[in-house]
């Protein structure tokens, strides 16, 4: 099933057969959706950014080489897509983040927490909380399973230096969610 | 620095006792790989709960918009516009409904017009690439209904490509559910006069554990007089956990076949 893996399935995107992204979109939609939900917490909104992640990647489908890995490229697509957007609207993301506990009254919200545990919907609360960079790395390194050498090929640094900002990410998060401990 | 005073650092730190410039000490370790994240127990632990967190799931709408642009971006590439496609929302999962109104298009473009041999032989192409593409995608599906769809779409396919046979072998012999697998044997049902397929069926005949699959593949295996499946099925009459069942209708088939 080598003709079915990743990389050669967007070889044939880049070729022509562009009806090949459609397995591409059915394996990653989920996780990109799952990294752009993390980020705004908008389930529309997200699903608008996968969906532009995938145009892009059509668009752009001449520019993959095929050497590195494609996963790793359509990551860097799509943090391109997000902070596009965090700069085209960036005072509508503000005030969506300060009033997430606002949001949290909605009843769409309300129901999507209450399906989580206890737990991940604290973990969620304590990731809101984090700033942007801090929580992308995060995210990154969820959907990314921790390839650190591939986090560092999408934001431009060092295998090293996403360690450290994992950890230091991991650090601020556990004091917010722990904050948040004492106070629920 | 060495390994013994790296590890009272990380242990230091386990038990929240580091100051600041000892988890400076520590960033510089992680950074050129003498410490690992996994050592740090509390984040790791953290770490852990994140993946577990799930994201609401994605609606419908999604896959129809994305779909609606890869068929306008294909519109592009033919040169033909003698069929228009209908909208991903026609196609998926009624291809067959979308393939039945290309087909009456272009067929009702053949006899009104001249020279269209070419022209019907490509959109023939086109379409069975559709449904090639259709049907892989649709495999990938957490839902067996559309892993189900996914097999469907084989059917009245003359012939299929490696691809997708080697995909309903991928799913005769690994889907977890099981009416998607006898789904998958009865789509390869058609293409076992191939010499390849027969001999992938008679591999998928150890590879079976559900009753319902073995009696299936006995079935078929006693249809086609495949005698090099004997073999196969004589370990399954030997595995003691095997039904009575299905080693009678094993037997059956064995003894139509010898």
């Amino acid at each position: 099933m080598e003709a079915l893996s990743d990389n050669a399935l967007m070889i044939a995107v880049r070729d022509g057969d562009t009806g090949r992204l459609g397995l591409l979109f059915e394996r990653y939609k989920r996780p990109l959706y799952g990294f752009f939900y993390g980020m705004n917490r908008n389930q529309e909104l997200s699903e608008d950014l996968v969906q532009n992640t995938f145009f892009r990647i059509l668009k752009y489908r001449h520019l993959f080489r095929g050497e590195g890995d494609f996963r790793t490229w359509m990551f860097h697509i799509a943090r391109n897509v997000s902070h596009d957007h965090f700069r085209k609207d960036k005072l509508k993301w503000k005030e969506s983040l300060e009033s997430w506990q606002n949001k949290l009254g909605h009843e769409e919200n309300r129901e999507g927490e209450m399906q989580l545990t206890e737990t991940n919907a604290m973990l969620s609360m304590a990731m809101d909380r984090l700033p942007q960079d801090k929580k992308e790395v995060l995210l990154l390194s969820k959907y990314q399973e921790k390839k650190y050498k591939e986090i560092g090929e999408i934001i431009g640094c060092s295998e090293g230096a996403v360690k450290v900002k994992v950890f230091r990410a991991l650090q601020e998060l556990k004091v917010i969610y722990q904050q948040l401990e004492k106070t629920m | 620095m060495e390994q013994n005073k790296i590890d009272e650092l990380v242990a230091k730190y386990n038990e929240g006792l580091t100051d600041p410039s000892e988890v400076q000490q520590l960033e510089r370790l992680i950074e050129e790989g003498m410490v690992e994240l996994t050592q740090l127990r509390s984040l790791d632990r953290l770490e852990e709960q994140l993946l577990a967190v799930e994201s609401p799931a994605t609606s419908l709408a999604m896959d129809d918009k994305f779909y609606a642009m890869l068929i306008k971006e294909k519109k592009k590439e033919t040169t033909s516009d003698f069929f228009s496609m209908p909208s991903w929302s026609w196609l998926a999962p009624r291809l067959a409904f979308s393939v039945a109104l290309i087909v009456a298009g272009f067929a009702g473009g053949y006899f009104s017009t001249a020279n269209q041999t070419s022209n019907v032989e490509q959109l023939t192409a086109q379409v069975a690439a559709l449904k090639e593409t259709m049907m892989l995608a649709l495999l990938e599906k957490e839902s067996a209904t559309d892993r189900l769809k996914a097999v469907s779409l084989t059917s009245g396919m003359d012939q299929v490509s490696q691809k997708v046979t080697a995909a309903l072998f991928q799913t005769l012999n690994n889907d977890p559910n099981v009416n998607v697998r006898l789904a998958a044997l009865e789509a390869l049902t058609p293409y076992s006069k191939d010499g390849k397929v027969r001999a992938e069926l008679v591999r998928a005949i150890g590879r079976q554990e559900s009753p319902f699959v073995q009696v299936a593949l006995a079935e078929l295996m006693g249809m086609l007089q495949e005698k090099k499946s004997v073999m196969e099925f004589d370990k399954i009459l030997k595995d003691e956990r095997t039904p009575v069942e299905v080693k009678n209708k094993i037997k059956e088939s064995i003894n139509v076949m010898i």
